[in-house]
C-alpha cells in the first residue's frame, strides 16, 4: 500500500450537511483528499453529537463523546457559527467564493431562507458545484417532508420486500438509505468535478434519498410491470439460489449464511457436509426440487451447521467452493482477520477519547493513494480561527465575531451539560436483561489493542 | 441536447450480474461509452429474470434491462486466447476496464491489474469481487447475502427469536456497485491530475461494512455488543414500521417528537398526534430507555389511534407536527406515486424485444448534465460495429470467431 497524493488535493468543500447521509458523503470526499470545512450551529448541534456516547457516559461534554459523530466527521475541519446571523452568512459566502463544492442537507427552502441557495451562491462563484441531499428531493408534493434514513428505506420500497415469509415488512437494523445516499452523493460530486475539469462549468445536484435507493427495487419494479405481481417477503431465500438461507451454528446466537446458485455448487455442499447422497435424493437433486423442499433441506443443513462454529462453517464450505459467510456481530467485524488485513478500520486518535478504530467510507483499495480517515473528527469550533484567518480576517475581526456570538466554541444550550448526559445515558444493564445487547465488555480496549 | 458529464470516457466491462453492471450503468447514463463484453451465452443476469409471463428469454430479463441501460453489447469468450486477443485491442482504446471476477479467475485469463499495467499504463482496472483482491478470504465466493453477513448489519436485522434477516433486493450488490463507481471516478480524477492508471479493488463485503451505522462503533467506543431486536435502533423506540388501519407506516417521532428537557412545558408532537397531552408525563414519553424496554406498553398506548387511522392520515398529520413519519410503499405504489411522477423519476424506455418499460431513473439530478436512460442492448448487437468498425477486423473474422464459439 503506497500513500501518494490524494485525488482531491486542492479541492475545498463547504459542508453544511448534518446527521448521517450528507456527512457520509463529505467524509468520503475528505478521505479522498478534499479540505472539508463543516459548519455547526451553537444553538443546534448536529444531533449525532448525542448518539452512542463513549462508555455510555457524556460527562460534562457529551458533544465530544459521541462515536456516531466521530465516524462520519473524521478528517474534517469545523467552524461553529450561528447561521441565523448575517455576518455568519457573509463568512459562508466568502468561503464559497474560494471553494469548489457546497454540500448541504437541510430540508428544501432553508438554504433559500439563509440567502445561500445555489442561484445566489453561483453569483459569487460561477463554476460552483452544489449538492443538496434531502429525503424526497427539491420539488414535488413531498418536498417539505421531514425525513430520516430509517423511514426512507421504507419509502424507497425496500422494506416491502424485506421480512420473514408471511410476516410484516421489516426495516434493516440501520438507517439504510443514509450511508447509501451518502455514497451516491460522493459519486455525483466526483462526476460533476470531472465535468467541470473538462468544461469549466459547475452545476447543481438534487439528490433525493428516496430516489437514490429505488434502483435497488429494480427487479421488483419490473416484476410488477411484467407480471402484475408483488415480490413477496421471503426471509433469506432467493429465486436465484437454492438452498439459500441463514443457518444456526454452535454457540449462543451464532449463524452462517449459505447460498448455492446451481447443481454443481450444491453437489460441493453435499460432499463437504458428508452427505453425497443428497445429490441423488429426488427432493434435492435439481434446483426446482430444492426450491420445493427447501424446508426439509434447511433442516438437513442445520443438522450439520449446528454442530460447528460459524467461522468453521464458512471456511469449510468456502474451501469446498460453496458461498458461505459467518454472520458477524459488531465486535466480530472489528476483529475479523480479513477486514483487518485489508485495513477496513483505521485507528484515529480522537481528543479526549484516545485511539479508536473507525471504518473506511471509501471501500475501494487503490495502488497509488490511500483514502482513509486522516485526522480526528473536529471538536466544536475547533478550526474557527484557522479558517477565518485563511479568508483574510484579522484577529480583531475574529474577536469581534466571538464577542457578538457569531462564532463560538461552546454550545448555547439552556441546561447544564450534565443534565443532557443524564438524559442520554442508556440503561444498558437492563438492555442486556431484555436481550437488546449481548454484553458489555469492560476490557474492550485491550481486546482491540487500543488501550493507552 | 444537454451535455454529458463523462463524454469521451471509454469503458470496457466484462462484469456480470449486479454490482459491476450497476457501476457501469451509472457511467453510461452519465455519457461514458461503455462496451459491455458478454460471454457468448450472455451476462448471467439475462437468465435471472423477471420475465414477462415467466417465460425465460435472454432479451427480456427485467434485471438485465434495468442494469445495462445505455451500453453497447459485444459477445466474447474472454476465457480463451482468441477472445483475450480481441479484448486487449478493446483495452488499448479504453480508459477503464471493469471486471467482476476474483483474482484467481482473472489471473488464469491474464487480465489482472498486474498483468495489464505495463502494456496499458493509463488504464484504470476496476475489479469488484466478493471479498476483494487481497487478504485471507480473497479466493472466497459470495454475493449480497454473504456481504450483509460479514458487515454486522444482518446480525442486527430481524427478530430476536428468529434467524438474522437479509435486507431485500440484493442491496449488498448495489452498495458495492456504487462504491466501485465512485472508486473509478476517484481514479479518473487522479489520472487527470497526475497521469497513470490504477487498480480499483472493491470487496462487496467491505462496501457493505462501510455502511455500518454503529454496530462496530458500539464496541469500539463502549465495549457494547448489540444484537438484533426487531431491527430497532439502540437509541430509541419506536422508529419502526407499524400496522395501521389500511397498511403500514414508519413511526418516527424524530428529535423533537417526545417531551424534551430542552423544552419544558411544551406539548410534545407525539402527545398532540395521539390527542392526549397528558401522555407527556408518562415515563414512556419522557424516557427513551423506558420506551425501549416497555415497548409493548407503548404499543398499547398508540394502537387505538393507529388501528383507526389510515396511512395517509397518520403520515400527513405527523408531518404537519414536524415528525418524519414515512410511508411503506410496494413496487406497485412506487410506480403510481404522485410525488415521483411529478419529479419524473421513472424513465419510460422502448426496448426492441421487451417493449415499453418504466425503469428507475437517475439516482440524482444534475442541472447541466442530467443522466439519460437509453434501452439495454441485445446480446452481441454491437459485435460488427465494434470489431469491424472500430477495431479493424474483417467481417470474415467475425464468422471465424463465431464458428469457434468465441463471439
Amino acid at each position: 500500500m503506497t500513500a501518494g497524493p490524494l485525488p482531491l488535493e486542492g479541492v475545498r468543500i463547504v459542508d453544511l450537511a448534518q446527521v448521517f447521509a450528507g456527512p457520509a458523503c463529505t467524509r468520503i470526499l475528505a478521505d479522498l483528499g478534499a479540505d472539508v470545512i463543516r459548519f455547526e450551529s451553537p444553538s443546534r448541534l448536529d444531533v449525532t453529537r448525542n448518539l452512542i456516547l463513549t462508555d455510555n457516559d457524556g460527562m460534562d461534554h457529551p458533544w465530544h463523546r459521541a462515536s456516531y459523530w466521530v465516524l462520519r466527521n473524521a478528517g474534517k475541519r469545523e467552524v461553529m457559527i450561528n447561521l441565523a446571523t448575517e455576518p455568519a452568512r457573509e463568512i459562508i459566502r466568502k468561503l464559497v467564493a474560494n471553494a469548489d463544492v457546497v454540500v448541504e442537507s437541510f430540508t428544501p427552502r432553508v438554504m433559500q431562507q439563509f440567502g445561500l441557495a445555489y442561484e445566489q451562491l453561483r453569483e459569487i462563484k460561477p463554476d460552483l458545484i452544489m449538492c443538496s441531499l434531502s429525503g424526497y428531493g427539491q420539488d414535488g408534493p413531498m418536498r417539505d417532508f421531514g425525513a430520516y434514513g430509517m423511514g426512507l428505506e421504507a419509502a424507497s420500497g425496500i422494506s416491502s420486500i424485506t421480512g420473514y415469509a408471511g410476516g410484516p415488512p421489516i426495516r434493516s437494523g440501520l438507517s439504510f438509505t443514509d450511508p447509501y445516499s451518502g455514497f451516491v452523493g460522493a459519486g455525483a460530486v466526483l462526476t460533476a468535478l470531472l465535468y467541470r475539469k473538462r468544461t469549466g462549468k459547475g452545476q447543481y445536484i438534487d439528490l433525493s434519498e428516496q430516489e437514490a435507493a429505488i434502483p435497488i427495487m429494480g427487479a421488483a419494479l419490473l416484476e410488477y410491470q411484467m407480471n402484475a405481481r408483488l415480490q413477496p417477503r421471503n426471509g433469506n431465500r432467493s429465486e436465484w439460489a437454492a438452498p439459500q438461507g441463514c443457518y444456526r451454528c454452535a454457540g449462543d446466537d451464532r449463524w452462517a449464511v449459505i447460498s448455492c446458485s446451481d447443481d454443481a455448487e450444491f453437489g460441493r455442499l453435499a460432499r463437504a457436509m458428508g452427505h453425497d447422497e443428497w445429490t441423488k435424493d429426488d427432493r434435492f437433486a435439481t434446483v426446482l426440487a430444492r426450491h420445493q423442499h427447501h424446508d426439509a433441506l434447511d433442516a438437513a443443513i442445520t443438522g450439520w451447521t449446528s454442530q460447528r462454529d460459524h467461522y468453521d462453517v464458512m471456511h469449510t464450505l468456502q474451501k469446498a467452493g460453496v458461498k458461505a459467510a459467518a454472520v458477524l456481530d459488531g465486535k466480530e467485524a472489528l476483529l475479523d482477520p480479513h477486514l483487518r488485513a485489508r485495513d477496513h478500520f483505521d485507528t484515529i486518535d480522537q481528543p479526549m477519547l484516545g485511539k479508536r478504530p473507525v471504518q473506511r467510507h471509501v471501500a475501494a483499495k487503490f495502488t497509488r493513494f490511500e483514502p482513509k480517515a486522516r485526522r480526528h473528527a473536529p471538536l466544536l469550533g475547533e478550526h474557527n480561527e484557522e479558517v477565518l484567518r485563511e479568508i483574510g480576517m484579522s484577529d480583531a475581526e475574529i474577536a469581534q465575531l466571538k464577542e457578538d456570538s457569531v462564532i463560538a466554541d461552546t454550545p448555547r444550550i439552556p441546561v447544564p451539560p450534565q443534565i443532557i448526559s443524564m438524559a442520554l445515558k442508556l440503561p444498558y444493564d437492563r438492555y442486556i436483561e431484555a436481550g437488546i445487547l449481548q454484553a458489555i465488555e469492560p476490557d474492550y480496549r485491550e481486546q482491540l489493542g487500543i488501550a493507552e | 441536447m444537454p451535455d454529458r458529464a463523462l463524454e469521451g470516457v471509454r469503458v470496457v466491462d466484462i462484469s456480470q450480474g449486479i454490482a459491476g453492471p450497476y457501476a457501469t450503468k451509472l457511467l453510461a447514463d452519465s455519457g461514458a461509452r461503455v462496451v459491455k463484453v458478454e460471454p457468448p451465452a450472455g451476462d448471467y443476469s439475462r437468465r435471472l429474470g423477471p420475465f414477462p409471463g415467466d417465460v425465460p428469454d435472454p432479451e427480456r430479463s427485467g434485471l438485465f434491462l434495468h442494469l445495462n441501460t445505455g451500453k453497447r453489447s459485444v459477445t466474447l469468450d474472454v476465457s480463451v486466447a482468441s477472445g483475450q486477443a480481441v479484448l486487449k485491442k478493446l483495452l488499448a482504446k479504453a480508459d477503464i476496464f471493469v471486471a467482476g471476477e476474483r483474482t484467481s479467475t482473472l489471473k488464469s485469463w491474464g487480465l489482472t491489474y498486474d498483468d495489464l499495467k505495463a502494456a496499458y499504463p493509463e488504464l484504470v482496472v476496476a475489479q469488484v469481487s466478493p471479498f476483494g483482491a487481497t487478504g485471507p478470504y480473497a479466493g472466497y465466493g459470495g454475493n449480497s447475502l454473504t456481504a450483509l453477513a460479514m458487515s454486522s448489519i444482518m446480525y442486527n436485522t430481524g427478530n430476536p427469536d428468529r434467524e438474522p434477516l437479509a435486507t431485500g433486493g440484493e442491496p449488498g450488490e448495489y452498495i458495492a456497485g456504487v462504491q466501485l463507481w465512485l472508486g473509478i471516478l476517484a481514479a479518473l480524477m487522479n489520472r487527470d491530475a497526475r497521469g497513470g492508471g490504477d487498480h480499483v479493488d472493491v470487496s462487496i463485503a467491505e462496501a457493505v461494512a462501510a455502511a455500518d451505522e454503529y454496530n462496530a462503533a458500539m464496541y469500539a467506543f463502549q465495549g457494547a455488543i448489540r444484537r438484533r431486536f426487531y431491527s430497532r435502533h439502540i437509541f430509541g423506540y419506536p422508529n419502526d414500521i407499524v400496522e395501521c388501519a389500511d397498511g403500514y407506516i414508519v413511526m418516527i417521532p424524530g428529535a423533537t417528537g417526545f417531551p424534551s428537557p430542552l423544552n419544558p412545558g411544551v406539548a410534545s408532537p407525539m402527545g398532540l398526534l395521539l390527542e392526549d397531552v397528558e401522555l407527556d408525563k408518562s415515563p414512556l414519553f419522557t424516557q427513551m430507555g423506558e420506551r425501549m424496554l416497555n415497548w409493548q406498553q407503548f404499543d398499547e398506548l398508540v394502537q387505538p389511534y393507529l388501528s383507526t387511522h389510515t396511512a395517509v392520515d397518520i403520515v400527513m398529520t405527523a408531518q404537519a407536527l414536524r415528525m418524519p413519519f414515512a410511508f411503506v410503499p410496494t413496487a406497485s405504489d412506487l410506480l403510481s406515486d404522485d410525488h415521483l411522477a411529478e419529479r419524473r423519476f421513472f424513465e419510460t424506455v422502448q426496448h426492441p424485444k421487451a417493449g415499453e418499460l418504466k425503469l428507475p431513473g437517475a439516482p440524482f439530478r444534475m442541472s447541466e448534465t442530467p443522466l439519460q436512460t437509453a434501452p439495454a442492448p441485445l446480446r452481441g448487437e454491437a459485435n460488427e460495429e465494434v470489431l469491424v468498425g472500430e477495431l479493424g477486423y474483417e467481417k470474415s473474422d467475425l464468422t471465424v470467431l463465431s464458428d469457434r464459439g468465441v463471439l
